[in-house]
């Protein structure tokens, strides 16, 4: 799959968790940049993104995850 | 004040440890002394003696944790406001206690209106530590919980409240902090679990932990735990429901104690918890802002303390000075075994919600015991005793009641009843049964007789149909018990239905 399929499918986890598509995601972007990301919406994301993938992350990496950037390179180590 | 004191003693004692880590920078006792004295110095300037609630905007940094004890020193109380939360609110919080000075660190202040004391950019000042004169019944803070049906609540904490928070704590054997301890603060500063996660620390000379705005709070609260080897976990149950599916890969043997507030704690969760935290004491703490963050507690242990009531870990036995009664409607005494609503009486009990007559009068009573007299407040907490004295937590005691199977909470019709009248009358929602004995909805109106269909069609828009008072009755005063309650068994008898 490629990072642009990756973040595809990211975003549409964003969207169906946030219930709105009013964001771009980058690399770079962090919680601050997006309407309604914050700690509950977060984990409520990781695990779409789990589900959509059909991968469990660690907690290590959930730990260093500080933009979108680190989601996407994490979701490529783990499929 | 004992506790003000001992704050001054515990900073000056530990001036080379670590305070606060904000965001992976350390500051220690040192800095925090400066910062105290120079807030304290702004305030002597700034402020007239008169004015004893300032305003605080609670931001993440040492500053405002530095403006709570000058105020401390000062003899003021801090009323806290949320920066994330509306300006309006906030606003409206300062109009309830006429604040007329606002602390804030924040770069460009938004308190246009009133006397900002910008704590981010004060001049050096010598260090100054000295208590002034506190009596015990002045303010120490307001906090403001939210009200369902628009004003939010404020509840007063007395400086001789907090004293007897500290003196409980220190009564206890089991917890006791030291300067080599390292603990979290997850709390925003408006919520009064906070007040426990930064004295204690604070009194103990400990370094607390604070999570920066914006970072996620489970991954962060781990990240400290494992990266700082956090010792003192202070947490609501939320927060491990959370981290759940990942307890498999948690192992904290560096902390010592874990106490949970804020939420029910329930058993199952609790013993997975437990065996990530090898080393640990866990506390299942209880306790209302009302009375001052915490009453009393049970000390959960997975294999030898396990007891909870439909799997909800018990709530243990009161702390030093306080008083357990658990009553029944006509606030009296019930046996053992018996729920009722659990009242707290004790030198940590408000005194009194902020300027609303009207709730004091639902939630405190007095009672005489051996010829004196106890003053209580109400939890709204359904509990009952068991025969080793231990308190077991039932569930919520607002006024729910079941229409059709449903669970219907009285207090939102009567908000939707309410939020479009253009009568301003009050409005009670009242479970009326039926010759059939099903439950029915009434809605009683304090008024003479109106037309209420646009009331009605309002609610249609608001609520599903099973919440819909089918039956309305306009009385023209309320019936009221000998406490200001509005009595409404007596109210129900204006129902004469089928």
């Amino acid at each position: 799959m490629s990072r642009e399929e990756i973040l595809s499918k990211v975003k549409e986890a964003f969207v169906s968790v946030l219930e709105h598509s009013n964001f771009q995601l980058t690399d770079e972007t962090t919680a601050d940049d997006v309407d309604g990301w914050e700690s509950v919406t977060h984990m409520m994301i990781i695990t779409e993104v789990e589900r959509v993938f059909d991968i469990k992350f660690k907690l290590m990496d959930l730990m260093n995850m500080n933009n979108v950037g680190d989601l996407l390179n994490t979701i490529e180590s783990e499929i | 004040m004992e506790f003000v004191k001992k704050l001054q003693e515990s900073i000056k004692k530990h001036f080379d440890h670590n305070v606060l880590c904000i965001n992976n920078t350390f500051y220690k006792y040192s800095d925090f002394a400066i910062e105290i004295s120079k807030i304290r110095a702004a305030i002597t300037d700034t402020v007239e003696d008169s004015e004893k609630l300032i305003g605080l905007v609670t931001n993440d940094d040492l500053q405002t944790y530095a403006s709570i004890i000058a105020l401390w020193l000062e003899g003021k109380a801090y009323v806290p406001v949320n920066p994330s939360s509306p300006i309006e609110r906030n606003i409206q919080v300062f109009g309830m206690t006429e604040t007329k000075y606002v602390i804030d660190s924040s770069e460009t202040s938004l308190y246009n209106d009133y006397t900002v004391i910008n704590s981010g950019s004060l001049a050096d000042v010598k260090v100054n530590l000295e208590p002034k004169e506190i009596s015990g019944d002045q303010l120490a803070y307001i906090l403001f919980t939210s009200g369902t049906t628009g004003l939010p609540k404020g509840v007063p904490i007395t400086f001789d409240n907090v004293q007897g928070l500290v003196n409980a704590i220190d009564a206890e054997p089991e917890f006791n902090l030291v300067p080599s301890d390292r603990c979290l603060q997850m709390f925003e500063l408006t919520f009064d679990f906070s007040v426990v996660t930064y004295l204690f620390p604070l009194l103990g000379g400990a370094c607390m932990y604070t999570i920066p705005k914006g970072a996620i709070k489970y991954f962060y609260i781990f990240k400290l735990i494992k990266e700082q080897k956090l010792t003192v976990l202070t947490m609501v149950p939320s927060i491990i429901n959370y981290l759940r599916p990942y307890f498999p890969e948690i192992n904290a043997p560096d902390v010592r104690y874990c106490s949970f507030g804020g939420g029910a704690l329930h058993s199952d969760i609790a013993k997975e918890w437990s065996d990530c935290l090898p080393n640990c004491k866990i506390f299942n703490y209880y306790g209302p802002t009302e009375f001052t963050v915490y009453s009393g507690f049970y000390p959960y242990h997975k294999e030898t303390d396990t007891k909870n009531h439909n799997g909800i870990i018990a709530i243990g036995t009161p702390q030093k000075d306080t008083l357990y009664l658990v009553v029944n409607e006509n606030n009296e005494e019930v046996d053992i075994g018996v729920t009722g609503e659990l009242c707290l009486g004790g030198p940590q009990i408000t005194p009194g919600y902020w300027k609303n007559e009207e709730k004091n009068a639902q939630s405190f009573f007095v009672r005489d015991e051996n010829g004196t007299t106890v003053r209580y407040y109400k939890t709204g907490d359904l509990c009952f005793k068991d025969e080793d004295g231990d308190y077991l937590y039932v569930g919520r005691a607002d006024f729910q009641v079941k229409i059709r199977g449903y669970r219907v909470e009285l207090a939102e019709i009567e908000f939707h009843a309410k939020a479009k009248s253009d009568k301003k009358v009050n409005m009670v929602a009242l479970d009326i049964t039926n010759s059939l004995g099903n439950a029915e909805l009434g809605l009683a109106v304090e008024s003479e007789e109106f037309n209420t269909d646009m009331i009605f069609d309002y609610m249609k828009t608001q609520m599903p149909d099973y919440m819909i008072p089918m039956h309305v009755r306009f009385v023209k005063e309320f019936p009221h018990s000998i406490n200001g309650k509005i009595n409404r068994k007596e109210l129900k008898t204006y129902f004469d239905i089928k």
